[in-house]
């Protein structure tokens, strides 16, 4: 009589159900890949499509610009900056919830001539951005802010010129109030007054500094003011340096300028020396104040040159 | 009867191996197959986001201020290149290489218009045609906008303001 066992399943059935079992984890393995290589490409495509939106926000001689960027469904930029390289870099990685868990954001979209003030990473399904143009003094670059229009920020006690500008800015997640009280709970609160009290940032107009995560960062005019509002300290702090070296190299260009046109009795008194090597050795960010004077120096000097150099 | 049995048996594993190697062979083909076209549509969002780049680009260069008039002629111009500071920007060309994330940046005069085509550097200029800003010598796709090209003349011992037209031409590279 043949002997059979418990499960009555041939050689073959075993084989197949192995083989099968393999394969369907094999599919599965490759599925989840290819998910996640497709977050990641539709977050490089995002990321590099947000650094050519941006391109357009480049002003002539409007102050500033703002549009709205709608992503659709929840995502998170992340903004990077380095100061390293000839003028540093500025890169942004976007990711977006699939099945609720963020994919993708492994992928950079980089730039050298653009400069992102936010906070490291923003969250949200829709961002203002918008530009100003800094000067300093000749026209160096519009810089770029990126607030998620679900976060609000309160100013306090702010000056009538800077809610104009905001409101002209159509920027409606900034509201104005008299005391940290008017505030909505969750906004941020930022006083322009010292003696306001539950503030989580302080800006001080008349020393030209903003208080933010305990860091004083210093600026210059109104353009650096926001960046200071708006970023946390490390961007500010990197993409001020990148700013002072692209004030640095225009400096250079405008020297070789001024030298050439004064071979075509086009004369003027300027001298960028002093720019040059102040920019080249900026390293904190209470030094703008000490580069700010050279600059006001040169700015009225260029206007009443028998030619402007810019 | 014992070897008839294993001869099956050896049969019937055989058949379920090849059965098993066409299906891998089958889902394999498919994969490259899936790979290939995402692949090649990978490589057209490549191409028409650069393309999309160099558009807007060419439009806003003008106002970079590498590149814009500024208050240096006479009135605030928009849409207006100083070439003066631009032959200055071509001196020091090499930081600026990967700074707009463009192939090629070359400015044509086009009115007046010259004979023959002369690239311009410190010993010809002004009388030069075109100004191979940022040259790496790709075969690309042109975008390119409309200018004013403004620099410094004298007459005499007065300066004045030249203004020519001239065409602002940027390049992306297509991925083949």
């Amino acid at each position: 009589m043949e002997k059979k066992g418990f499960l009555d399943i041939s050689f073959g059935w075993i084989f197949a159900l192995i083989i099968g079992v393999f394969i369907l984890f094999l599919a599965i393995f490759l599925s989840v890949k290819i998910i996640k290589i497709g977050g990641s490409q539709q977050g490089a495509e995002i990321s590099k499509d947000i650094g050519i939106i941006l391109d357009p926000l480049e002003t002539g001689f409007e102050e500033g610009k703002t549009t709205i960027l709608d992503l659709g469904i929840e995502s998170k930029i992340t903004n990077i900056c380095e100061e390293d390289e000839e003028f540093g870099r500025q890169a942004i990685k976007t990711s977006q919830a699939v099945f609720g868990k963020q994919e993708g954001g492994d992928v950079e979209a980089e730039s050298y001539n653009k400069y992102i003030f936010s906070e490291n990473v923003l969250e949200g399904k829709t961002f203002y951005i918008f530009s100003k143009k800094f000067e300093f003094p000749f026209k160096v670059a519009d810089l770029i802010f990126i607030l998620p229009l679900e976060k609000n920020y309160c100013f306090i006690r702010a000056p009538e010129e800077l809610t104009n500008t905001t409101r002209d800015l159509r920027l409606d997640n900034i509201i104005k109030a008299d005391s940290s009280n008017d505030c909505p709970e969750t906004s941020e609160k930022v006083c322009f007054d010292l003696r306001v009290s539950g503030c989580d940032t302080k800006v001080n107009l008349v020393l030209n500094y903003t208080e933010k995560n305990n860091k004083r960062l210093y600026f210059y005019e109104d353009s650096l003011m926001y960046a200071t509002i708006f970023s946390s300290p490390e961007i500010y702090e990197c993409q001020l340096k990148r700013l002072m070296k692209r004030v640095q190299s225009l400096a250079i260009i405008y020297e070789q300028k001024k030298s050439f046109v004064a071979l075509k009795n086009c004369n003027s008194a300027i001298d960028f020396g002093l720019l040059i090597s102040q920019t080249g050795s900026f390293n904190k960010t209470i030094d703008i104040l000490a580069i700010a004077n050279i600059k006001e120096g040169l700015e009225s000097r260029n206007k009443f040159s028998q030619c402007s150099i810019w | 009867m014992v070897k008839m049995n294993s001869k099956k048996a050896q049969m019937k594993i055989q058949q379920t191996a090849f059965m098993l190697i066409a299906i891998t062979l089958f889902f394999v083909l498919v994969g490259v197959f899936f790979i290939g076209f995402k692949l090649s549509s990978l490589k057209e969002d490549v191409t028409s986001l650069e393309a999309k780049q160099a558009k807007l680009l060419v439009s806003k260069l003008a106002n970079a201020p590498e590149f814009a008039c500024g208050s240096a002629f006479s009135e605030k111009k928009s849409n207006c290149v100083d070439s003066d500071k631009v032959l200055m920007l071509m001196k020091d060309i090499d930081k600026y290489k990967d700074f707009w994330g463009v192939k090629d940046i070359k400015i044509r005069k086009i009115y007046p218009k010259l004979d023959r085509d002369i690239v311009c550097d410190t010993s010809n200029y002004p009388n030069c045609n075109i100004m191979n800003i940022i040259e790496r010598g790709t075969i690309g796709t042109y975008e390119q906008n409309f200018v004013s090209l403004c620099r410094k003349e004298v007459v005499g011992d007065k300066p004045y303001d030249k203004c020519e037209v001239a065409i602002l031409m940027v390049s992306y590279e297509k991925v083949k």
